[in-house]
């Protein structure tokens, strides 16, 4: 027998994973490793009582964090920076949310974890797009048993199973700490999904930005209406119609795929909505379970449970999911939104979201059901106008208020070593709500636009608060650590790149549409297409012996890498003659590391106010090179690095030069005097030596 | 492997259909059993009930003075003796020890004559006439005891199994309609101290359901007024431990067991049953579905213990 299948019943054996993308099929307990002790109270550990504390608030800008100080209105932070903790803290090469906490988790830039943007392109299918953080490998083979395929993962079959790996490669700081014996606590650590294991149990994770819902997608919402006549499957969610029939009205939630079925095809579960007659209430019920609410309120969590329908000779497994529901309008129209299908953390199956994998369990036992998903702000449904404004900032506020839950337990929970906390607030909500022109805002009146901008300042006063609170908890006992990962601008002003490069003749036909969606129209000729843009900032060469039809050859390189960058750097918005791209960064320049072959061949730095095309970012083109942003994601920081940068501060003076992320997991191994490796570039912030690396 | 799998798949469809058959029948045997007991079950709970509870309450009244979880212990332990004195005196003890006996000589039979064939087979013919015999001489008793112990069980469960209301948390209240019972139906809950009304009944489904937040702590009588009668419903607030009746039910049988506490609703009415949605008692030890695992640990222990001290034989 191997280990593993003696004596464990089937159904706690197997335990199924999401969904169409993302997805484990199978999934062995490993139960905790029972060396060592789990960081946690009472216990003593190799730390001697020595805290860092880390607060990652995603997106804190510098220029309003000054502002506010300047208004007296962040007394906490104001009193670490007289003290000399502050500093503008910078990013990432670009600076987008996933490569920048990968550079802080390594200590390390793209060319070392391998990240470089959001989107990633495999040159082998030409220019395939796939999220750069996470990759789902599809089970290699299965007993095929009528309509279904099932992975038998254990001896003698060893069929492989579907599994969803962490593609950020390098070592994150932890492991030194680990293998030192020092306890680190890590919660909603963005890019670690799925969580690296500990190898000494000293580390504590829970994953954040990365992790999917329960449909392999990074969110997607359901909304059920009246209005609505066709099923719509639009960016971030579907829309459905209802139909009532004497004030009831069936309808189905989308689940996982079943993985079990050679054509895995979704699963559902049907929920009936009974309306009252008159009144502005309504009832919905499904697996036992009744939801009673009036008109615009939301439900506490639900679970739901997915079936996944087996041979008839095999039980059939189900995958559990949690949900909200959010009565919008009963009459006339009953319209009702439901968040993404998180999953459970009371029973997450196969989904392994933290480390060790029961530490998700634990959270649960003590707080009850939260979002697990990585983006929880569900900003595609005001962007999709499924939200208003309000009814957004109503559920990212549930969002923070669930985040500072998990906090108090965090804090409740850590004796000693490392704590790290994140805050995506400040990111979510500013992406929508953040406005600090007098320009034409893309979908605000002036008046709504500034309401809402003070939106931001208040969260920023809440980040004052909490960090406050901390730093008069612990004192002087802790090294308090608050960092962002990037600033933050309005989006104004939106540049196709693919459009600017067939413009510039680097792309051809002079009428292509896309690089890959044909419906958009003429697809591009790639024998006569030297470069292509892919992702928020990716710059590609089409490049022979690389790219599946690759025309550029390596002598030409240099030269068109150098032309392209000038033309780039002379672009001017023919509206106002305002510079549009400000910093273009060749990738063999830029950065070093065994991941360098993976980055595109020039990193695009877009000057504050603008940014990569929507349509850009996924290969496809459009009539202007510039047009205004028309989205509700009204601001962003995937623009120039040198025009983002992040902040930090600290309750001890930071010393170090132009400070950026690569410096703090070097810091926090020298609080503890375990030395920093050769892989990481930067140092410790309290010690005067300039930076030798870049980002 | 095609035939392995064809055979399979329609080996378990054949064996699922076959189960679904014995299933539905046994269903209508069920419901056909129903139907000639319930006429003559229903009233004699009706009856019983009150009386049950009342017993029940004069038990946990002193109860009460300990702690939850020794209180049920106690309760247990001694249920556990009382079957165990029943027991001795509703079986038929002579032939249970006959049977024992026996048990024992034809064990001893086949150890010794192990060689010998004919007095191996004897013995174990023996043997299982023996076993048969006890267990019918067992089941019958237990059989008898089993209706006081019902009694005794769903008393229990009213106290363990849910747990009051707190003041202020939500829940919801279920009001079960007769088929007939017109729509759209208006049943007005009467303003009472122990409830506040979140959301008011939004009918469907054959119910109405009503989001409510627990008021003021105490015992208290909902009233629903529907169509000139008055229906009620008891609802308890507080943070000990009460007795609460999760539900008031019709004429049937099977609820008013479950359902002790509160009179039957009439047949006639436009109501069927009226269910408070009570939250669990959250205890491995006394909290709901654990407290008849642990009632059933304690009161079998405390029968096995004491078995040699009242000559009882099992
Ligand atoms: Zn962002």
């Amino acid at each position: 027998m191997s280990e593993g299948n003696d004596g464990i019943t089937r159904r706690k054996f197997i335990r199924v994973a999401g969904a169409s993308g993302v997805s484990s099929a199978l999934y062995l307990y490993g139960g905790c490793r029972g060396v060592a002790t789990r960081p946690g109270k009472g216990g003593r550990s190799a730390a001697n009582g020595k805290k860092v504390i880390i607060i990652g608030i995603d997106g804190m800008d510098p220029r309003l964090c000054e502002k506010l100080m300047a208004a007296g209105e962040l007394g906490n932070f104001a009193r670490m920076r007289d003290a000399g903790g502050y500093h503008r803290l910078g990013s990432s090469i670009p600076p987008q949310s996933p490569v920048a906490w990968a550079n802080f988790i390594t200590g390390a830039g793209p060319g070392v974890h391998g990240i470089f943007d959001f989107i990633h392109r495999n040159p082998e299918r030409q220019c395939a797009p796939y999220y750069a953080a996470a990759e789902t490998i599809p089970a290699l083979d299965g007993w095929e048993v009528g309509e279904h395929k099932i992975p038998l993962a254990f001896w003698p079959f060893n069929h492989q199973p579907a599994e969803t790996v962490l593609r950020r490669e390098g070592t994150p700081f932890w492991d030194y700490l680990d293998e030192a014996g020092i306890p680190a606590w890590f919660y909603d650590i963005p890019s670690n999904y799925p969580p690296s294991p500990s190898r000494y149990g000293h580390v504590c994770c829970l994953s954040g930005l990365g992790v999917p819902d329960l449909l392999g997608s990074y969110g997607t919402y359901q909304h059920f209406s009246e209005k609505t006549i066709v099923d719509r499957n639009e960016a971030g969610g579907l829309r459905k119609p209802l139909v009532f029939r004497n004030n009831v009205a069936k309808a189905k939630l989308i689940g996982p795929d079943n993985i079990y079925l050679q054509k895995p095809t979704a699963t559902t579960v049907e929920f009936i909505i009974y309306r009252h007659p008159s009144e502005p209430t309504a009832r919905i019920e499904f697996q036992d379970q009744t939801v009673v609410l009036k008109e615009g309120e939301w439900s506490d969590w639900c679970k739901v449970d997915f079936e996944l329908q087996m041979p008839p000779f095999l039980p059939n497994e189900s995958v559990s999911g949690i949900c909200r529901f959010y009565l919008q309008e009963v009459h006339p129209d009953l319209t009702l939104y439901v968040t993404p299908i998180n999953i459970d953390p009371s029973d997450p199956g196969g989904q392994k979201i933290t480390e060790p994998a029961n530490f998700i369990t634990r959270l649960s036992d003590k707080l009850g059901l939260f979002y697990t998903t990585g983006f929880q702000e569900d900003h595609k449904a005001l962007a999709n106008r499924i939200f208003t404004d309000e009814e957004f900032r109503q559920q990212a506020d549930y969002v923070l208020k669930e985040r500072l839950n998990l906090l108090d337990y965090a804090l409740e929970h850590y004796d000693d070593g490392v704590l790290f906390f994140y805050f995506s607030s400040t990111d979510l909500q500013a992406h929508m709500f953040w406005w600090d022109s007098d320009e034409k805002h893309p979908v605000r009146s002036a008046d709504d636009a500034k309401k809402y901008a003070n939106v931001i300042s208040d969260l920023y006063k809440k980040m004052d608060n909490t960090v406050g609170n901390i730093a008069r908890q612990y004192g002087d006992e802790a090294t308090i650590l608050v960092l962002s990962d990037h600033g933050f601008c309005n989006f104004r002003r939106q540049f196709n790149l693919n459009t600017w490069l067939r413009d510039n003749g680097y792309l051809n036909p002079p009428n292509a549409k896309s690089l890959l969606d044909p419906r958009r129209g003429r697809l591009v000729d790639w024998s006569r297409t030297k470069a292509y843009g892919m992702g928020l900032n990716g710059l590609y060469l089409n490049l022979a012996g690389r790219e599946r039809e690759g025309i550029v050859r390596s002598g030409e390189r240099d030269a068109l890498l150098n032309e392209i960058r000038e033309k780039l750097l002379a672009v001017r918005d023919p509206a106002d003659g305002r510079p549009v791209i400000v910093q273009v960064d060749r990738a063999d320049q830029a950065y070093s590391g065994p991941n360098v072959f993976k980055a595109p061949d020039l990193i695009v730095g877009y000057h504050r106010g603008y940014r990569a095309s929507w349509a850009t970012t996924l290969g496809d083109l459009s009539k202007e090179v510039l047009s205004d942003n028309d989205s509700a994601w009204s601001a962003d920081h995937c623009m120039a690095t040198s025009q983002l940068p992040g902040v930090i501060f600290s309750n001890r003076a930071i010393l170090r030069q132009n400070p950026s992320l690569v410096d703090l997991a070097p810091t926090i191994l020298q609080e503890f005097g375990v030395e920093p490796p050769g892989t990481m570039t930067g140092g410790s912030l309290f010690t005067s030596a300039v930076t030798a690396g870049a980002g | 492997m095609e035939a392995v799998n064809w055979l399979l798949i329609n080996g378990a469809n054949a064996v699922l259909w076959l189960w679904g058959l014995v299933k539905s029948l046994l269903v209508g045997i069920f419901s056909a059993l129903d139907t000639v007991l319930n006429p003559v079950l229903s009233p004699v709970l009706a009856l019983l009930n009150p009386i049950c509870t009342t017993i029940g309450d004069a038990v946990y009244a002193v109860l009460d003075l300990l702690p939850v979880w020794l209180g049920l212990t106690i309760l247990s332990a001694l249920m556990g003796i009382v079957m165990l004195v029943a027991f001795r005196y509703v079986s038929n003890q002579a032939a249970i020890g006959r049977a024992k006996d026996d048990i024992k000589a034809n064990l001893l039979a086949l150890k010794l004559y192990k060689d010998e064939l004919r007095v191996t087979f004897q013995a174990q013919g023996r043997l299982l006439w023996a076993v048969l015999r006890l267990q019918r001489y067992i089941l019958t008793p237990v059989l008898v005891m089993l209706v006081p112990m019902l009694l005794c069980l769903t008393q229990m469960g009213i106290r363990h199994q849910w747990r009051p209301l707190h003041p202020g948390e939500q829940t919801l209240i279920r009001m079960r309609l007769a088929q007939d019972a017109g729509n759209p139906i208006q049943v007005q809950l009467e303003p009472n101290a122990g409830v506040v009304t979140e959301v008011g009944a939004v009918p469907g489904g054959g119910e109405l359901v009503w989001r409510i937040r627990g008021g003021e702590p105490g015992r208290h009588t909902l009233r629903f007024n529907t169509a000139g009668q008055v229906i009620e419903k008891e609802l308890v607030v507080g943070t000990d431990f009460q007795r609460v009746s999760a539900a008031r039910v019709g004429p049937n049988w099977t609820g008013q067991l479950f359902h002790p506490a509160e009179r039957r609703l009439p047949g006639s009415g436009p109501v069927r049953s009226i269910e408070i949605v009570y939250p669990g008692v959250d205890s491995w030890i006394y909290g709901a579905n654990w407290w008849v695992l642990y009632f059933f640990v304690i009161s079998m222990g405390a029968a096995l213990l004491l078995k040699p001290l009242f000559r009882v034989r099992f």
